[in-house]
């Protein structure tokens, strides 16, 4: 029974959102949420239209959907290339200093990014960085490289020192040590941190809204506010329903296939961090 | 000596996104930097400050974000043990399945601009699903996003249906490190599940519950995205946050400076949950 | 040989048969509304004009939306317009910012002199024209025709009227207005300000475009007389909630005796067929005994970008775009007040428009809100104070006295100190 009502209230707002997205404009303004639509009841009015039409607009909807797809694969693979050897060295410290770094991630990990807008916006300015997506790629590593190294950080620690020691009394240098004892081990850590990454591209608003003024350029969370603000549509809740639920099918879907992934990692690295 | 090289990089990306922001601020905050001055420092004697100080704007949105933060992250944890509790499952009974975990961190998963617009058609008025609920019951429709007084607590719904998957996350994971011996004897004694839930989990959870806290209070006196696709800050500026003000400082009046100086003004209000934070790990480790 | 000469032959045809250049377009952004409502002119003009095309970029409803939109491209000097329609009170601002281009080296010094006095404020800041008006419209007294002889001609008399009617219950309210906290409180006060002989700002050279003036016994006066009609019952309290909708609809169900509202609003008291319709008169706002009312000028006007490719031809749409052919349309199909001196010496415009006599004398003398780039700080201490009083309590004097102070704080952290 509670297990009904935690479901219905976790899935319940997206649901509904499906629903109204396949609702054409006069059905959901006419009668309780077009319960009483006309064209009879719920059976009645039932339209792929506004999926037609967030497709066919210029640019095509699935066009944000790619953009925040190269700047998530861009942001994740910058990240695990600065937070894996990060991570490796900080755990070959000892003493004051690592416990000293690993609480300044911690406070970094936990701030607010928003806050961060402002300076950001001033970098994209100078350096000219702004409308271009793999750029984007820079601040977002940043930003991720925290949790990133935390993940990581906690993954090494777990695993048993002998490895290590024996890679080390063979002659392998530390980066080869790395590289080829310990990274394979990493694996699960690495794709948990990888996905989590991810995650955090896609959601992150105000860079990208800074960052990204052309229409076609920009990432996902972006063009759904530049939706929300916009008055093509008359009536616009089918249209924005359609847009929440094309927003958030690539996430359902990671979700789907790698929850266990996502739920150990943060599980895991709450754990040891 | 390889150690260091080999943490340089990442650390010195951090210091550039993370460190020379709040320096970057707090010059700007001594400078007016605004279209007046084609967004170029010029001095203005701390300026900036003295206005913030008699700024009724900003400290409406300081109140307003701490409110939202305090009664979002209470929300959040209440809801968010009664979660992990049932995520675990009973105690030597099955764990809740992937499909439940699926669903349960869906909400956290999805962009929270994403679902802001979702919430936007849920809150309608009148023909959103909630409105449309209550014509159904017989009850007049509400305008859950036109009236100040209500608008602000629509908008902590909006969070806590967010950010509880996260907290319950953490809060499961604490579960999980709790030795089910100890529970075990308590259930030999007799006792039922409130008192184990009072007297067991709740003392061994409180780093736990203090950690979930610190990170949403954090998050959640950041708040952005939620507020300006959902409300955009209305009915007249009664749900802004101090990151919107700051953000409405720079892109919209072109006033980089001030926007700095509510940004750092933010930033030392953070360190409040910090705070806080630290002396419950005190308390807890005093009583420990 | 003959290759050439077939090459000959056929090179000069291929390239009459192409030589049509791709045309050039003019890029504008405009809010949602006025982008319909000059569709008509515009397909027009594009079949007109093979060699230059206007499109139409469609914003957002809502003004400040859209000034955002634009504001993230030009903070990032990407933006892909060349013309902007843009609001009044953001001229000095995007010009301070150094995105508009002078209009003057393009269009003449004399760009505007057809045009009726009051649309010609807030145009100009800093010595150059940057802003070609498209529309001026003015705030407007609303009246009943079946409960006065004639409108009030100040102030007193439209509080005897209203108390009168009041009294003998003919009426619930006497005078509904915007009093929520938003832009529209900023117009209200502005017009209450200079009905009382006061002014919010000192127009002045240089960058900032002047000071605040919120000072003196008049401009208590303007803000206690305000407070005074929701305390002596002649406005709702509930006013101090009331954006242009709540006052229009209170007003089109019989329950008040004066509203004051935007032109819009008098077709759809005549059309909308309620208790109203038919009995509704309208005049300029007005001002203390002894001194001039006015509205408040809300005029959206054409900007040229500095990143234009193309400004010539881009100017050139412009003008067309302020021009008499389309304002004609838009007064015509919608009621926008034309800038023109001669649209409103046109006959047939005055036959089918029966508020243009009024708009007219409205928009001669219209009154300005600051012109500067800070009006959006200004106008949101002045809001805040003002609401504040009326729905609070306080002192007008004190609500002066601190708007004045905090305007003054706004301008020297925004300008800084010169020494």
């Amino acid at each position: 029974m509670i297990r009904a009502v935690a479901l219905l209230w976790s899935l319940g707002p997206l649901l509904w959102q499906l629903y109204t997205s396949l609702r054409p404009a006069d059905a959901l303004v006419s009668g309780p949420q077009g319960l009483g639509s006309p064209g009879g009841g719920i059976f009645g009015g039932w339209t792929l239209q506004n999926y037609s039409q967030l497709l066919a607009a210029d640019p095509p909807f699935w066009r944000y959907l790619l953009n925040s797809a190269v700047v998530g694969v861009a942001g994740t693979a910058l990240t695990l290339l600065l937070a894996i050897p990060c991570a490796y060295g900080l755990q070959q410290q000892r003493g004051a200093l690592r416990w000293g770094t690993l609480a300044l991630l911690l406070a970094a990990s936990l701030f607010p990014t928003a806050l961060l807008f402002l300076a950001l916006l001033e970098w994209a300015r100078q350096l000219g960085l702004g409308n271009h997506l793999l750029a984007l790629a820079l601040p977002y590593a940043a930003l991720s490289l925290p949790l990133a190294i935390l993940l990581l950080r906690a993954a090494l620690a777990d695993l048993p020192p002998e490895l290590e020691d024996a890679a080390r009394l063979e002659g392998l240098g530390p980066l080869q040590r790395l590289r080829f004892v310990l990274l394979p081990l990493l694996a699960p850590a690495i794709a948990s941190t990888a996905i989590l990454v991810f995650l955090f591209s896609w959601s992150e608003y105000p860079i990208a809204l800074t960052w990204i003024s052309r229409e076609s350029l920009l990432t996902l969370s972006a063009a759904i506010a530049r939706i929300g603000a916009s008055s093509v549509f008359t009536i616009p809740y089918g249209a924005f329903a359609a847009a929440t639920v094309l927003g958030s099918l690539p996430l359902v879907l990671l979700l789907l296939l790698f929850q266990r992934a996502i739920v150990s990692g943060l599980t895991q690295g709450a754990v040891k961090g | 000596m390889t150690a260091w090289l080999l943490m340089l990089p990442a650390l010195t990306l951090l210091a550039v996104v993370f460190l020379a922001p709040l320096a970057r601020y707090a010059w700007l905050s001594a400078h007016a930097t605004s279209v007046l001055t084609a967004l170029e420092p010029v001095a203005n004697g701390g300026a900036n400050w003295l206005r913030l100080a008699q700024d009724g704007r900003f400290w409406q949105d300081a109140g307003q974000t701490l409110r939202f933060a305090a009664v979002s992250v209470g929300l959040e944890l209440l809801l968010g043990l009664a979660l992990a509790l049932l995520l675990r499952g009973p105690r030597g009974g099955r764990a809740a399945g992937g499909g439940l975990r699926t669903a349960v961190l869906l909400p956290w998963a999805l962009p929270a601009t994403v679902m802001a617009l979702g919430w936007r058609w849920i809150y309608n008025e009148p023909h959103g699903p909630l409105n449309s609920l209550l014509i159904a019951a017989g009850l007049p429709p509400y305008p859950f996003l036109s009236t100040p007084a209500s608008t602000w607590f629509a908008v902590v719904v909006a969070d806590v249906w967010r950010s509880t998957p996260f907290v319950a996350l953490l809060l499961l994971a604490g579960l999980q490190a709790i030795p089910p011996e100890l529970e075990e004897a308590l259930v030999l004694e007799g006792a039922d599940r409130w008192q184990i839930l009072r007297r067991l989990l709740l003392p061994l959870l409180s780093p736990w519950i203090g950690l979930a806290a610190l990170f949403r209070l954090a998050q959640a006196l950041g708040v952005f995205d939620l507020i300006q696709v959902l409300t955009g800050g209305g009915p007249a500026g009664s749900t802004e946050s101090l990151a919107l003000y700051a953000y409405l400082n720079a892109m919209r009046f072109l006033d980089f400076g001030y926007g700095a100086t509510v940004l750092l003004a933010t930033f030392l209000l953070l360190l409040l949950p910090g705070l806080l934070w630290l002396m419950w790990q005190r308390r807890a480790g005093s009583a420990a | 040989m003959s290759l050439g000469l077939l090459l000959g032959v056929a090179l000069p045809h291929s390239l009459a048969a192409g030589a049509v250049p791709s045309p050039l377009t003019v890029r504008v952004l405009m809010p949602a509304s006025f982008a319909d409502a000059t569709a008509e002119p515009v397909k027009r003009f594009n079949v007109a004009h093979r060699d230059l095309q206007v499109e139409v970029v469609r914003g957002p409803l809502d003004g400040d939306t859209l000034s955002d939109l634009a504001v993230s491209g030009l903070l990032l000097g990407d933006t892909p317009y060349d013309l902007l329609l843009i609001d009044q009170t953001w001229t000095a601002r995007y010009a301070a910012a150094g995105w508009l281009a002078p209009l003057e080296p393009l269009l003449g010094e004399d760009a505007l002199d057809g045009m009726v006095a009051g649309a010609r404020l807030a145009t100009r800041f800093d010595g150059h024209l940057w802003r070609f008006p498209l529309q001026g419209d003015t705030g407007l007294l609303y009246w009943r025709t079946d409960l006065m002889d004639r409108p009030p001609r100040d102030t007193a008399e439209l509080e005897s009227i209203s108390r009168r009617l009041q009294r003998h219950g003919r009426v619930r309210w006497g005078y509904l207005w915007q009093g929520r906290q938003y832009e529209g409180l900023s117009c209200v006060v502005s017009e209450a300000l200079q009905a009382f002989g006061a002014h919010w700002w000192e127009p002045g050279r240089g960058v900032v475009g002047g000071r605040p003036s919120l000072e003196g016994p008049e401009a208590v006066a303007a803000v206690r007389w305000l407070q005074h009609l929701i305390l002596s019952g002649i406005s709702p309290p509930a006013v101090v909630g009331f954006a242009e909708n709540e006052a229009l609809q209170l007003f089109a169900a019989g329950e008040a005796a004066f509203l004051r509202n935007w032109p819009y609003a008098y077709a759809l008291l005549q059309e909308g067929g309620g208790p109203v319709a038919g009995h509704v008169g309208v005049t300029t706002l007005v001002g203390a005994p002894g001194q001039r009312g006015a509205g408040t000028l809300g005029s959206w006007g054409l900007a040229l970008l500095r990143s234009s490719p193309h400004p010539r031809e881009a100017a050139s749409v412009l003008r067309w775009l302020g021009g008499e052919e389309v304002q004609r349309h838009l007064a015509q199909r919608y009621g926008y007040a034309p800038t023109w001196t001669s649209l409103y010496e046109d006959e047939s415009l005055q036959r089918d428009l029966p508020l243009l006599a009024v708009q007219r004398r409205a928009l001669e003398g219209a009154v300005v809100r600051p012109v500067t780039p800070l009006y959006a700080q200004l106008s949101d201490v002045l809001q805040r104070q003002v609401n504040g009083l009326l729905s609070g309590g306080g002192s007008p004097a004190a609500a002066i006295t601190t708007s004045q102070g905090q305007s003054e704080l706004v301008l020297r952290a925004a300008a800084g100190t010169t020494g």
